[in-house]
């Protein structure tokens, strides 16, 4: 039964290899829905989720309406290393008409950047990504707080680093 | 210490459901049998052998990222099954085909089984399901597998 707990906790973790919290967060740079790049460093000052997702992803769609409340709430606050909340959402997408549809039916008004590269997204790698959705929660100097915060623990760590 | 070790056993149970959930390469369900799955170390043996007979590979999900595979688009839309059946109608039923996605994992992958099922009622003999229970990154890409151009 152990070696088999072993197992399972192997497989699990494997997401967890990599970038770990207190570690710079890799540079991004690349092009929104209208082509122009926008680089993760440019959001320097302010606590960022950088969301890994893709329209093809059944549970990466089903989070966005729970990202848009807590950006909606949560944009204008004040962190401890931080003044604001920003999502950088990076998708997986293969298809710019599947990734522009999405953003624009579902109103999306956060940072939304994808070089339409699918697994192939060198990004993928640099970030050592082994499933979606996957995130990182980084603070105003890039700095790695969390990663990878679902459900009710995506808003518990933004809580975490409000500025009391 | 009956309690932790209780404890312990369901928590291993509960993983192993999980894990088996996650990554199962094949559900009671499923339109396929454990004999029809193709493991990528030996897709990726035959696509670099030039002498090897060459299945015919399908892509039946996002992106067309294996060598010499055919872009079929997400078997989940009719209009890309159709695509598929239209090209599956000119082979013989002997042909070997390949079908892959590799989006997600199987447990939740829209594409493959709709892609499984039309071959299954074409009556086709000899195809295969690549076995990327996780997904292509992880099983292919990863492991440095001949890729498209």
């Amino acid at each position: 039964m152990s070696v088999v707990l072993l197992l399972i906790v192997g497989t699990i973790s494997a997401q967890s290899t990599g970038l770990e919290p207190g570690n710079k967060s890799p540079e991004i740079k690349l092009p929104n829905t209208k082509g122009d790049t926008v680089a993760l460093s440019s959001l320097k000052g302010k606590l960022v989720l950088i969301d890994f997702w893709g329209t093809w992803c059944a549970p990466c769609v089903a989070e966005q309406a729970e990202l848009a409340r807590l950006y909606n709430k949560y944009k204008q606050s004040a962190f401890t290393n931080g003044k604001g909340f920003e999502i950088y959402g990076v998708s997986l997408d293969a298809k710019k008409s599947n990734w522009e549809n999405f953003i624009t039916t579902n109103k999306i008004n956060w940072i939304q950047v994808s070089d339409l590269k699918f697994w192939r997204s060198p990004v993928a790698k640099t970030y050592n990504i082994q499933a979606l959705p996957f995130n990182i929660l980084m603070d105003g100097n890039g700095i790695i707080l969390a990663k990878n915060l679902h459900g009710i623990d995506l808003e518990k760590g933004i809580i975490r680093f409000l500025r009391k | 210490m009956k309690t932790k070790l209780l404890i312990f056993l369901f928590i291993s149970i509960a993983s192993s459901v999980f894990a088996s959930c996650q990554f199962s390469s094949q559900g009671q369900n499923d339109p396929w049998t454990q004999q029809q799955l193709l493991d990528p170390a030996d897709l990726a043996k035959v696509l670099n052998d030039p002498k090897a007979p060459q299945p015919l590979v399908f892509s039946v999900g996002m992106q067309a990222i294996i060598k010499g595979s055919i872009d079929i688009g997400p078997a989940m839309k009719a209009e890309n099954l159709n695509v598929l059946k239209g090209k599956l109608n000119k082979l013989p039923k002997n042909t070997q085909i390949v079908v892959y996605c590799g989006c997600c994992p199987f447990s939740r992958c829209p594409n493959i089984r709709p892609a499984m099922e039309l071959l299954k009622n074409m009556q086709f003999t000899n195809y295969k399901l690549l076995n990327l229970p996780q997904n292509v990154k992880v099983d292919w890409i990863d492991k440095d597998y001949p890729m498209a151009q």
